[in-house]
């Protein structure tokens, strides 16, 4: 968001849709349909004819949306600046024809942001499938492919986004290190164009594309963010009279430096001290995986601490199979169980080993959904909660509650290929009775396609797979970090700390 | 649950088949197999199959005594619930038969004598007024899944303490399969000493000491039966008919029990809420689509993962839990909630904490309820009851009567059954499952302060007052099997 330029937001209708917030883009549907003119369209006409349609837009569009909300949002149009910018430009010539194209498509309120052209009916679909609690969290889809990134984006990158939002890459410490790795293979690559200098054009012309298209393909991690404004602020101080391939080295040991000692040494730091809290006899018990856990877990049993560990773990990513795996691997002794057994598997526990994507100010733990759970049995039965977590991964941001910031995933990561398959016996069943008409329609055919295609079609039926959820800080008892084990209430102490170094 | 749809898949619908035309014996040993391979599973087939199974044995029953009848009912019943001790219904319904048997027999004892009114009186007033301290007694000294599952002698052994020696050889032994021979064998032999037995099974094995003193009662006991063997003979086929038709009763009961609870619908859902329920249950589904008939809201689903969640796909997206759709008429089809124009929002377990700052409410489904208030349903109702706690968000649990149990959960552990680990993990991942211990407990014990409001066919109570309406189903003499 740092690369757009504020100031065009000034000269854009104050209806400019967000396009992660549903409300607006309704409104500027039915904003079409009253008024039947793209609401770009102003800048052509003279001052006060604008003036005058402005009125009467508002007026039409406070009369016919009394009820979604406040119409117009002027900070989200800051947002889409830049998309709007390109509208503003496309506009005049639009405009033209844009009465008949509005009054064509009159009776579906029709989405536009710039050039993205996607048929309307399919939009409005997937709107009703966003659940309505989580709708400021639905952004772009999740890119999947290459196609449509910047040119300027660097393979290594091109390469880490798609196993970014394919999971290959999964878990914050090492999106962050990968994320660096990447960016070392940017820099190294990067050449200063004449008159520039690699301090002002590297990170605002040739960074962001990359961080653009990473947040693309899956939204970054705090972590990431943390790491992202470390470099910037590296990049910047750099001083103009260095040559280029000093100031390049320079950057690259400098990230070298930075991953060794806020992720590597902190990791093997916190797991040395975190596996001091292993005693004889303990079972301990891990939610989801995390890599400084399991970490922990294996210098405690090297060290001849003989325990046990209970995996707990939940779909649809089931990230605790590999965690459980690797520590049997190990010679661990561990049970496995689903979050749906949680309350079981806590009874049998003396301690909670939990990682962390990151520690909110508040002492607040966001972590893989479903730690909240985990930790709130273990409250109740007064076994210590311990997070493991680096100071990468602290933030200023505050939480309190899992829905104003989360990160939604798509729905249909949540059926898993066996379940389509049952459902696939089911869905020809009522077909050849008359009750259930959604899916008596395309009986002929069978398969898993089918089947997500009824969940897709089903009217009233949403589906919900959010990534993260926040953990109440007095579930915590102690947060391990490299600067030592300090209670949630310390985390913005220590934030403060790691930053100002 | 397999798919094996072949044409005739063994449950609920086969075993009602077959109930018409197989003799008791064998449709006793038909339903045994059938609950021992868990092909008729939860507790309403469970409930059904029972009830129409005893109906056939008490149509069935030659005998001209309540005595003998009571003890047939329950040694069938001490059979079933070896069989499969964790479907507690199984037990709750061969109860109810039983109390009921005592109803009618009580009935027209009262009507005829008053000498009778000590058997049928004796009971009573302990269910007034006094019930509370000779049932939680009596149901102290009681684990049911223990003394059905590993020791099924356990109950004969001290009802028989007291008991003459005749009595013990009448007794069939309890998990084999030739026990018909008690069938031909009691009418004839031992019609006086049924009489003797009856009263005092009871007595031994469930009224606290110093009630009464065993000696007197087990004389006057002795001399109204001889009494009322006079009467009965001439009353029994009234009696059975009395009978029969208070079982057709209970049948209607457990048939209506889903209408009867939803019909409370509308008390407790308020337009706009978010609700957020759990697993596949027919009952929530009619409850919540007869809030759904007058007013909009939005359903939350956790899909119960390893082990309901292919039925809870099936329920969100037809309506119908997948299994007894393959059995049931298209009449009683319903349609989806998403068809009633309510929003359905499926969720993994993993979401509940997160979601549930936003929840209104929560219904659960259960298993069986206890008579603490605490209640076993599927794995993970533990921890939506308990988030829900956390955020003072009302639970709520319906359930039909029939579900309610008169046992008290001393040991939760053994309420727990533990269901196959290739739901959780797949056998095809060898290596794992080789060194990984895989969990897979198909229930939750919820406890009694996790809850906020039961909802039964009887209407709302207090997870408190469960005990009273144990007290208003359950016969004292019956709650050790």
């Amino acid at each position: 968001m740092s690369n757009q330029p504020p100031s065009s937001s000034q000269e854009l209708p104050a209806s400019i849709p967000n396009a992660s917030d549903q409300k607006p883009r309704q409104s500027q549907g039915e904003n079409q349909k009253t008024v039947g003119a793209d609401p770009a369209a102003p800048p052509a006409l003279s001052g006060a004819e604008l003036k005058k349609r402005a009125k009467a837009e508002k007026a039409a569009k406070r009369a016919q949306q009394k009820a979604a909300g406040p119409p117009k949002e002027v900070k989200s149009a800051v947002k889409e600046s830049k998309q709007g910018a390109k509208e503003t430009k496309q506009a005049p010539k639009e405009s033209k024809q844009l009465p008949k194209e509005a009054e064509k498509s009159r009776p579906m309120p029709l989405r536009r942001r710039g050039s993205q052209t996607a048929p309307p009916p399919k939009d409005l679909k997937k709107d009703t499938k966003q659940v309505g609690l989580f709708g400021h969290l639905y952004g772009q889809p999740r890119q999947h492919t290459v196609v449509g990134a910047a040119k300027e984006v660097h393979p290594a990158v091109l390469a880490l986004g798609l196993q970014m939002s394919s999971y290959v890459i999964c878990g914050s410490t090492s999106r962050c290190v990968a994320m660096l790795l990447a960016f070392k293979s940017v820099i190294e690559s990067y050449t200063t164009p004449p008159g520039n200098s690699l301090a002002r054009h590297l990170t605002a012309h040739h960074l962001s594309p990359q961080i653009d298209y990473l947040k693309s393909c899956r939204p970054i991690s705090i972590s990431m963010g943390n790491a992202i404004r470390w470099l910037k602020d590296v990049i910047i101080k750099i001083d103009p009279q260095v040559t280029e391939s000093d100031a390049k080295s320079h950057l690259l040991s400098s990230i070298d430096n930075f991953i060794l000692q806020r992720i590597t040494a902190a990791d093997e730091l916190i797991a040395a001290s975190a596996s001091q809290k292993i005693q004889a006899g303990d079972v301990i018990l891990t939610y989801a995986s995390s890599s400084i856990v399991q970490s922990t877990l294996i210098k405690a049993h090297k060290a001849g601490t003989p325990f046990r560990v209970i995996v707990v773990d939940s779909k649809p990513l089931f990230e605790g199979r590999k965690l459980a795996r690797n520590l049997a691997a190990h010679g661990l002794q561990v049970q496995y169980s689903l979050v749906s057994a949680a309350a079981h598997a806590v009874k049998e526990a003396t301690k909670v080993f939990l990682g962390a994507h990151a520690m909110m100010s508040n002492g607040r733990l966001y972590s893989r959904v479903g730690t909240a759970v985990v930790a709130m049995l273990a409250h109740e039965r007064d076994i210590p909660v311990i997070v493991c977590c680096e100071s990468v991964k602290f933030t200023e941001r505050v939480a309190l509650d899992s829905i104003v910031g989360n990160e939604v995933a798509p729905a249909e990561e949540l059926l898993s290929e066996a379940e389509r398959e049952a459902l696939v016996g089911l869905k020809s069943k009522p077909a050849d009775s008359e009750n259930v008409t959604e899916a008596a329609g395309d009986a002929g055919e069978r398969g898993k396609g089918e089947v997500l295609k009824w969940w897709r079609e089903e009217p009233n039926l949403q589906m919900l797979n959010i990534l993260y959820d926040v953990t109440p800080a007095e579930y915590i008892k102690m947060v391990v970090t490299e600067y030592g084990s300090l209670p949630p209430s310390s985390v913005p102490v220590v934030h403060r700390i790691s930053t100002n170094t | 649950m397999p798919p094996t749809t072949a044409t005739v898949t063994p449950g609920l619908a086969s075993f009602l088949k077959s109930l018409k035309t197989d003799s008791v014996e064998s449709s006793i040993e038909h339903f045994i197999s059938l609950l021992k391979r868990r092909q008729i599973r939860n507790s309403r087939p469970c409930a059904i199959a029972t009830t129409q199974l005893l109906l056939r044995v008490v149509a069935n029953f030659k005998g001209r005594d309540v005595g003998k009848l009571l003890r047939r009912i329950r040694e069938v019943g001490q059979r079933l619930t070896a069989a499969q001790p964790r479907e507690m219904v199984v037990g709750n319904m061969v109860r109810r038969v039983l109390g009921l048997i005592r109803e009618v027999a009580e009935d027209g004892g009262d009507a005829d004598t008053n000498a009778m009114s000590d058997i049928g009186q004796s009971p009573q007033p302990q269910h007034d007024s006094l019930a509370r301290p000779s049932l939680s007694s009596s149901i102290s000294t009681f684990s049911p899944l223990r003394h059905g599952a590993t020791q099924p002698m356990d109950s004969s052994l001290h009802s028989e303490s007291l008991a003459d020696s005749i009595d013990l050889a009448q007794r069939p032994p309890l998990l084999t399969s030739h026990t018909s021979y008690a069938a031909p064998s009691a009418p004839m032999v031992t019609s006086l000493f049924g009489l003797f037995s009856h009263p005092e099974t009871p007595s031994a094995a469930s009224t606290p000491t110093g009630y009464h003193s065993p000696n007197g009662k087990a004389t006057t006991l002795t001399a109204q039966n001889l009494e009322r063997l006079g009467d009965s003979s001439a009353k029994t086929g009234d009696l059975k008919a009395e009978v029969l038709e208070g079982i057709r009763e209970l049948l209607d009961e457990l048939d209506q029990s889903d209408e009867l609870i939803a019909a409370n619908a509308l008390d407790h859902i308020h337009s706009n809420e978010i609700i957020l329920t759990h697993s596949a249950s027919t009952t929530v589904q009619k409850f919540l689509l007869a809030a759904a008939k007058k007013r909009k809201f939005t359903v939350v689903h956790a899909e119960a993962h390893p082990n309901d969640h292919d039925a809870t796909h099936a329920t969100i997206l037809t309506g119908k839990k997948r299994d007894t759709s393959e059995d049931s008429d298209a009449e009683d089809r319903w349609k989806p909630l998403t068809a009633a124009g309510i929003t359905v929002v499926l969720i993994p377990d993993s979401h509940v904490f997160a979601i549930m700052s936003r929840v209104n409410k929560v219904i659960l489904a259960t298993h069986t309820v206890l008579a603490n208030g605490g209640l076993v349903a599927a794995a993970g109702a533990r921890m939506i009851a308990k988030a829900a706690k956390v955020h003072q968000t009302p639970v709520v649990v319906v359930s039909g009567v029939y579900k309610l149990s008169p046992v008290y959960p001393f040991d939760i552990e053994e309420l727990i059954e533990y269901g196959d680990a290739g739901n959780v993990v797949p056998y095809e991942d060898g290596d794992f499952v080789d060194k990984v211990d895989v969990d897979n407990p198909l229930y939750d014990y919820v406890p009694a302060d996790l809850v906020d409001l039961y909802i039964t066919n009887l209407g709302g109570h207090a997870p408190s007052y469960l005990y009273r309406i144990v007290a208003d189903h359950y016969r004292v003499e019956d709650i050790n099997l």
